[in-house]
């Protein structure tokens, strides 16, 4: 028995996942260059890398889902073949993937104990005493399709523990989660530490690796450039672990002049605004502003959002654009009048699929590629632009979009919304699971918005991006706007505060 | 409130309602309906929906669709007409036919598993291949004279009810069971429910779709027997518009065309109902020239009902989501706020 303290030494002997010279690649895309990684039992090792980097690619080649092109995968000392989920499955790997994958029309019961192949009542009598054991309150007879993606994370959970996982693999499992439900399960990971249960978590949140890991590896460019214990690492140094070896810091710096409120009058404004998920909001945007929006998940930010954007009802209020009433305008209007919307849900709703580059880049200003046939060379010329000031890294225009990175899918989603000359440009996180690099990139492109004079309305629940670009910021709660920082007040402390509506004002109390 | 919600969970409950519905009204219109023989001739006439129908489930709890069934069910009645004619022994013919089935559904289960061509393009042109088929095999006649000892089997029963419609209803029930209680059963809804996960936690999804598309085509071999019994003869368009029905039943039913919901509890009465129907029409004084166009329109109610209902649903789950979000900003705060 070996204790939390203690953590075993990296020789794969003790290892319960080897990984040794994993290579794959996707046609001509080299996604792993070679891959050695150990884990130990009781060890959390958190994985961290940009989007592209090869994270996702390696954990299905353990889960089997694909397979790799060279190398060799151990556990528990035995080697993984076969080329089926079952097969590493039965060696005790389990994958939580980032969207938890459940039966939404099974009960929680069922969706835990379909695919065994032992006694069902011997099976149900191992998932109470586990259930118990972990005192999780949890009913088993809710369908699936009525848990929160907290309790959907789980169930899927308890499928890899009644599997007697040896190995548990949480891909990006806070990232839909909630404040609370992030303390819950990080209790429930140190809770499978103690069981010498050994987990390799995928995240893109730098805090969490010293909060829960023991031990830390980053990815970059299908290899691991940095492993090791995490007490041995700062933030700093992952960050620069990150990093390609060439980047230059200076993205993070950027200083660009407030807007001249005195003289300008607000390009688009909200009075009393009101919809599903909001009510009563009122604000005025300046031409070349960042306002920011700031808020926890739920205060409402993306309903405002795609409610201006003319998705759904407007309850009340108005809102303006240059003057003119915009209210409750459909969706195709809105964008004519100058509004567009980059979402929140990228892949859901920001990119076509199976369109490439330059079919993307140019979907939202069709009408103005020619009356009846399209103008391809204006297409090109257009695509060609935003590749260029955009630096986007692709291999030619008529590449497939899925087939980039997501910071390279999502500079490709914002080109095409400003390909339609908005004078509005509402970005919702427009740098979730994007890596640091790109996201410097895109911090670029959006300040560049606004010296050329565009309005920004920018929601991110990432403080210090807000901070980083706002000329003001506002913060939702529940709903409502709560309070209204200028430049100078923006910090992450009275934006945390408000948005969870504890600010003091101390200028308040004259 | 109870009682919606009781209906949303056992969907079939709805289609029997229906089914009672529909027969109180042709009984008030012509009391005649409602006598016991005219029932039984009711229930021994949806033998061949039925069977058609409880296969067809099985491929849309997968998430897919067939619609060939209607060509298998031309093709086989075709080919076991002309032996069970030709005096070859029944069970022969039965076989042969069975061997049909077994054929056209591996090679609906390759495209449309293995090689993943989308269900409905597949089916829709192994269909009409299949029809070709036994066009080339009857050389467009008629196959008539079964032997009327044959044509007997399906006349035979107990208190009017047939041997076949009661054998299909003892199958139905074991495969109620067989798709509730074992591991393999469920594994049907699995696939349809969500395929990607079920592929995560090891279940064959491959095998599940293609063992489906086997039992959909046998099950329509198998009512192209009873079809040849029922009805004696087999012309070249026997079957043609089956799959429209028995996909109509599975969905009146309850099973949901998105998959991984419903039972073939429902896909009986389904049957039941889409052969209640002409005959209703008659005894309401209507042609039976409206068959079709009754049939579309409880179909595409039905299933725009349902896509109303889960649209809903979701949306429902979505806001009840938010406020528990809201709820627990509310109980942080009450705990003092001290977040971060």
């Amino acid at each position: 028995m070996e204790t939390m303290s203690t953590v075993k030494s990296l020789d794969s002997n003790s290892a319960i996942l080897s990984v040794c010279g994993i290579y794959k690649s996707f046609g001509q895309n080299q996604v792993l260059k070679g891959i050695d990684l150990d884990v130990g039992p009781g060890e959390i090792l958190a994985l961290i890398g940009g989007n592209g980097a090869g994270k996702s690619t390696l954990m299905k080649i353990i889960m089997r889902i694909y397979q790799q092109d060279s190398g060799e995968i151990y556990i528990g000392g035995k080697k993984l073949t076969g080329s089926r989920p079952i097969e590493a499955l039965n060696q005790g790997v389990y994958l939580v993937p980032q969207e938890p994958m459940l039966f939404p029309n099974m009960t929680v019961e069922e969706n835990i104990l379909i695919g065994f192949n032992e006694n069902p009542k011997e099976l149900r009598k191992r998932l109470l005493n586990l259930l118990k054991q972990l005192s999780w309150e949890l009913d088993l007879n809710r369908l699936a399709i009525t848990l929160s993606i907290a309790e959907q994370q789980l169930v899927e959970i308890l499928r890899g523990l009644l599997r007697n996982a040896k190995l548990l693999i949480l891909d990006e499992p806070t990232s839909a989660l909630t404040f609370d439900e992030v303390e819950s399960l990080f209790t429930i990971i140190n809770d499978l530490k103690s069981k010498n249960i050994c987990i390799i978590y995928i995240t893109h949140r730098l805090s969490e690796v010293f909060e829960i890991a023991t031990h830390v590896a980053i990815m970059r460019d299908g290899i691991i450039t940095l492993r090791g214990q995490v007490k041995d690492f700062t933030r700093e140094m992952l960050v620069q672990g990150l990093l390609p070896p060439d980047t230059r810091k200076k993205e993070l710096e950027f200083k660009s002049a407030a807007p001249d409120y005195e003289n300008l009058k607000p390009v688009f404004s909200l009075k009393d605004y009101s919809g599903y998920g909001f009510s009563n909001i009122t604000f005025d945007v300046y031409p070349g502003e960042i306002l920011g929006l700031a808020g926890v998940v739920g205060a409402g930010r993306t309903e405002l959002a795609t409610t201006i954007f003319g998705r759904d009802r407007v309850l009340g209020g108005k809102a303006y654009l240059d003057g003119e009433d915009i209210t409750g305008l459909p969706t195709s209007e809105i964008i004519k009048k100058g509004i567009n919307y980059v979402p929140e849900d990228r892949l859901r709703h920001g990119i076509f699929r199976i369109g490439n580059v330059a079919a993307n880049m140019t979907s939202g200003c069709l009408s103005r590629l020619g009356k009846f046939l399209m103008d391809f060379k204006s297409e090109k010329r257009i695509t060609a632009q935003y590749i260029k000031d955009f630096y986007i890294k692709v291999t030619d225009q008529e590449q497939l979009i899925s087939s980039l990175s997501g910071g390279n899918q999502q500079k490709v989603v914002v080109a095409s919304k400003l390909a339609t000359k908005p004078k509005l440009i509402i970005l919702d996180e427009p740098t979730r699971g994007i890596d640091a690099a790109a996201r410097g990139e895109i911090y670029a492109i959006i300040n560049r918005l606004k010296e050329e004079g565009v309005a920004v309305l920018l929601i991110s629940s990432d403080m210090e991006e807000i901070i980083e670009l706002s000329d003001r910021a506002i913060t939702m709660f529940q709903g409502r706007i709560n309070h209204i920082f200028q430049k100078e007040d923006i910090n992450q402390n009275n934006l945390m505060s408000a948005a969870f509506d504890v600010y003091q004002d101390e200028k308040k109390g004259e | 409130m109870r009682f919606i919600k009781m209906m949303a969970k056992r969907r079939e409950i709805s289609s029997i309602i229906f089914l009672f519905v529909l027969y109180a009204i042709a009984g008030l219109v012509n009391s005649s309906f409602l006598k016991s023989e005219n029932i039984m001739l009711t229930l021994n006439g949806a033998t061949v929906y039925t069977i058609c129908a409880i296969g067809m489930a099985f491929v849309i709890f997968t998430g897919e669709i067939d619609a060939s069934i209607g060509g298998i069910l031309g093709l086989s009645a075709a080919v076991s007409a002309s032996m069970i004619r030709d005096g070859y022994p029944w069970t022969t013919a039965i076989l042969t036919a069975v061997c049909i089935g077994l054929i056209i559904g591996s090679v609906n289960g390759f495209g449309v598993a293995v090689l993943k061509i989308p269900s409905i393009i597949m089916t829709i042109g192994i269909n009409s291949i299949v029809r070709g088929l036994s066009y080339v095999y009857t050389g467009g006649a008629w196959v008539e004279n079964v032997p009327s000892e044959f044509k007997q089997i399906s006349q035979k029963g107990i208190a009017g009810l047939s041997w076949m419609y009661i054998a299909t209803i003892v199958v139905m029930i074991a495969i109620q069971i067989f798709l509730t209680k074992t591991r393999q059963g469920r594994y049907f809804h699995a696939v349809g429910d969500n395929a990607d996960g079920a592929v995560n936690i090891g279940l064959p999804v491959t095998a599940t779709k293609f063992v489906s598309y086997l039992i959909s085509a046998v099950c329509a071999s198998l009512a192209s027997v009873v079809f040849v019994s029922r009805i004696g003869f087999v012309t070249p368009t026997s079957g043609n518009g089956y799959e429209m029905i028995a996909i109509a039943a599975c969905v009146i039913g309850g099973i949901s065309l998105s998959g991984g919901v419903g039972n073939v509890i429902g896909a009986t009465f389904g049957a039941l109902i889409m052969s209640s129907i002409s005959r209703i029409l008659v005894f309401l004084g209507f042609s039976s020239n409206y068959d079709n166009t009754i049939t579309g329109i409880l179909l595409i109610t039905i299933v725009v009902a349902d896509a109303m209902v889960n649209k809903r649903k979701l949306e429902s789950a979505r806001r009840e989501r938010l406020k528990a979000r809201t709820s627990i900003v509310t109980e942080n705060l009450a705990k003092g706020g001290e977040m971060l």
